[in-house]
């Protein structure tokens, strides 16, 4: 990590130690707080280039807030966003669209599945493209009732989609840290930004890692400060061995998988990050559950938060057993 | 990250890639009589092309090369099913000891025979009554004329049924359990030594006892302070815990076995766990070139002794599974597995590490 990196890194660590207020987020309408979202683009965030208004952040910088906003669990549409800007930068000529974004609109990509054999939860966004038209469906779009700005996939082509062409609808799931939403087109107005890439996929898949390895992280850490307080047996729950070694375990997880997600940056590596730490990051939230025993059965206690993220967030973009699937019928296996 | 290799870097894939092609061939196992002295033969042949210890200086036979390029070497070395490496407790054990603590003098004597492979060491650290824990050990060091006389025994000694030297602590004061150690060198056909080989679970030598009854040691083979042993030892483990041992290329070449026999025996029951194996071996390959700048030592050695040697075994367990018997070519890679999580101090005390000193949890 370069030096201006950790700044970048402990500028948003602090911001999140004063704001962000994860319970009261959840209960606006909007899901996030508009003010916090404000503060984090002018840390400079975003993956935008200079020429666009932006911080000239690169995508190392983004996956550090992306860690860093995991760790809080703060409700925030930097994960949305920013793999909107990364997609769009993979074509020419989306100057106004990556300005906007610079300005703080929110922006998200939803996309098909393409080359995965889905489940029945996963097959959108039904989308046809007739000319410059869209029909169908889009399910379980990252921050799609909120977004300004909305790309959208057919499986072939990437669109820019008109706003008063479409319905949306916020779509509650187990994770209420997350906001999802039900797109629908109908005959809506859409232009075509260019062919659909893999990349973009892959983009997603890198920036989802970052974010998971870093709640997995302060799971890990929440447990480790809990064990070391919770005396039973006239002992911290932390000094007997059998706990020790469950937490050591976690430990190994959490640097694995950070490796995987900083090194995801092509199609294999990509899913192999989905993949392993999404698996990483259900079990420590799991284990979390478990150390910390009846407390982590309450509302209360955050601990229900991380496992639902954790379960959430291993759904989106793609399951593990979907990754798994497009791993073994890749070329690499 | 970037992975991207440069073109000398490539450049020197491209030769050990072609060299190991024209000259890999079998050898009979290196835990008999014959097979010691085939692999010992195969360590000459490295040697004389200066690649059995890539990363060291030159003056020692090396080549000196940077750990990307040992770890590139380490790939290619595995993916060529190329003979397990009989020098490996000196080269990868006793070698980087001597570069941290040794002398001049000790360096210029033992590291060239250990790169060609003319002098041959095993470790001798477990005893009987010190295994977990090592600091209990029994083992003495008298003072004597000139040096060190050498009593007790030692155990699970590996490569000592056959090889030339071994290197262990010995307790040379009663004070202290880490205080009073001492780091020695000594030769395992000197007078006073006994050598008892153990059959290991595949019926052949691994390892072996060691009876030592006033075994006489020059001053010049201690290294490091008299006293200090226990500080000296504790750099060799992490080597035995980190990287140098257990290099990714090893795991990477075993997972790509094992998807090359699932596509050969496809069962879609075990499908996920052979991608969960390979996807393991890459998270530890990545893992290590992501440490390169910074590798693992103390504590943090001990997280990749955990992820290594368990993905070792599930590897290799899985290829049990698909193929429904103990088959050749996959059968001493898992009986050697299962030796994984035991051997360099066991996962359970390296679970004790990364608990109390990375985690800072209470003893």
């Amino acid at each position: 990590m370069t030096p201006e990196q950790e700044a970048l890194r402990d500028a948003v660590r602090s911001l999140l130690d004063k704001h962000s207020d994860v319970r009261a987020a959840i209960e606006t309408p909007r899901g996030y707080d508009k003010a916090l979202w404000a503060r984090l683009c002018d840390i400079g965030v975003l993956p935008i280039p200079e020429e666009y208004g932006g911080s000239g952040a690169t995508r190392a910088e983004t996956h550090l807030a992306l860690e860093e906003l995991g760790r809080t669990l703060t409700p925030s549409p930097l994960l949305g966003t920013a793999i909107a800007a990364q997609a769009l930068l993979t074509f020419e000529g989306n100057g106004i669209l990556l300005r906007r974004i610079a300005q703080g609109a929110i922006a998200t990509v939803a996309w098909d599945h393409t080359g995965i054999t889905s489940t029945d939860a996963f097959d959108h966004p039904e989308v046809n493209a007739r000319s410059d038209y869209l029909d169908g469906t889009a399910r379980y779009v990252l921050d799609g009732d909120l977004a300004e700005i909305l790309l959208v996939s057919d499986g072939r082509s990437l669109y820019e989609v008109d706003l008063a062409g479409v319905t949306r609808e916020h779509t509650p799931t187990v994770d209420q840290t997350r906001r999802l939403a039900t797109i629908h087109f109908s005959n809506a107005p859409a232009t075509r930004l260019g062919p659909w890439k893999t990349e973009i996929q892959d983009i997603a898949l890198a920036a989802l890692a970052a974010e998971q390895v870093g709640a997995a992280q302060r799971a890990l850490e929440l447990t480790v400060e809990y064990t070391k307080t919770r005396v039973q047996f006239g002992r911290p729950l932390a000094s007997f061995q059998a706990l020790k070694h469950r937490m050591a375990d976690m430990h190994v997880l959490v640097e694995t998988a950070r490796s995987a997600a900083r090194a995801a940056n092509d199609e294999v590596s990509a899913a192999v990050a989905k993949v392993y730490c999404s698996e990483a990051f259900l079990k420590i939230a799991s284990e979390m559950v478990q150390l910390h025993g009846g407390i982590a059965i309450t509302w209360e206690h955050d601990a229900h938060l991380y496992f639902k993220r954790a379960h959430g967030s291993s759904q989106l973009f793609g399951s593990p057993a979907d990754h798994i699937e497009r791993l073994t019928r890749s070329a690499q296996l | 990250m970037d992975l991207t290799l440069d073109a000398a870097t490539l450049e020197f894939r491209a030769e050990v890639r072609s060299w190991l092609t024209e000259h890999v061939r079998p050898l009979s196992s290196m835990d008999t009589a014959p097979g010691f002295e085939e692999h010992r033969t195969w360590e000459r042949l490295l040697a004389a092309e200066r690649l059995s210890v890539v990363s060291w200086p030159e003056e020692f036979g090396g080549r000196d090369l940077g750990l990307l390029q040992w770890l590139i070497f380490e790939e290619e070395y595995h993916a060529a099913g190329a003979p397990g490496r009989v020098s490996q407790n000196g080269i990868f054990l006793l070698a980087p000891t001597l570069f941290a603590h040794g002398t001049d003098e000790q360096r210029a004597r033992i590291l060239p025979p250990m790169a060609r492979g003319d002098e041959v060491w095993a470790q001798a650290w477990s005893e009987p009554e010190a295994g977990s824990d090592l600091a209990s050990l029994r083992s003495t060091a008298v003072r004597t004329d000139g040096g060190w006389l050498l009593r007790g025994q030692k155990t699970w000694s590996s490569r000592a049924a056959f090889a030339d030297r071994a290197f262990g602590l010995f307790r040379t004061s009663p004070e202290g359990r880490h205080r009073g150690l001492t780091y020695l060198m000594f030769d395992l056909r000197a007078s006073g030594v006994t050598v008892r080989p153990i059959a290991q679970l595949d019926g052949e030598p691994g390892f072996a006892e060691i009876f030592l009854d006033d075994v006489f040691v020059p001053d010049r083979d201690v290294i490091g302070d008299v006293g200090d042993g226990w500080r000296v030892a504790m750099s060799t483990a992490g080597n035995e815990r980190g990287l140098s041992l257990r290099s990714p290329g090893r795991f990477v070449a075993a997972a790509a076995r094992l998807v090359e026999l699932y596509r050969k025996n496809p069962d879609p029951a075990l499908r996920d766990r052979v991608v969960d194996a390979w996807i393991g071996a890459q998270a530890y390959r990545l893992h290590t070139f992501g440490a390169l700048g910074n590798p693992p030592t103390g504590p943090a050695a001990s997280v990749t002794k955990v992820f290594w040697s368990e993905l070792d075994v599930s590897v290799h367990e899985t290829a049990l599974d698909l193929l429904g018997e103990v088959a050749p070519g996959w059968r001493d890679g898992w009986l050697f597995s299962l030796a994984g999580p035991i051997y360099a101090g066991t996962n359970e005390i390296q679970r004790n590490v990364i608990a109390e000193r990375i985690l800072g949890l209470p003893r």
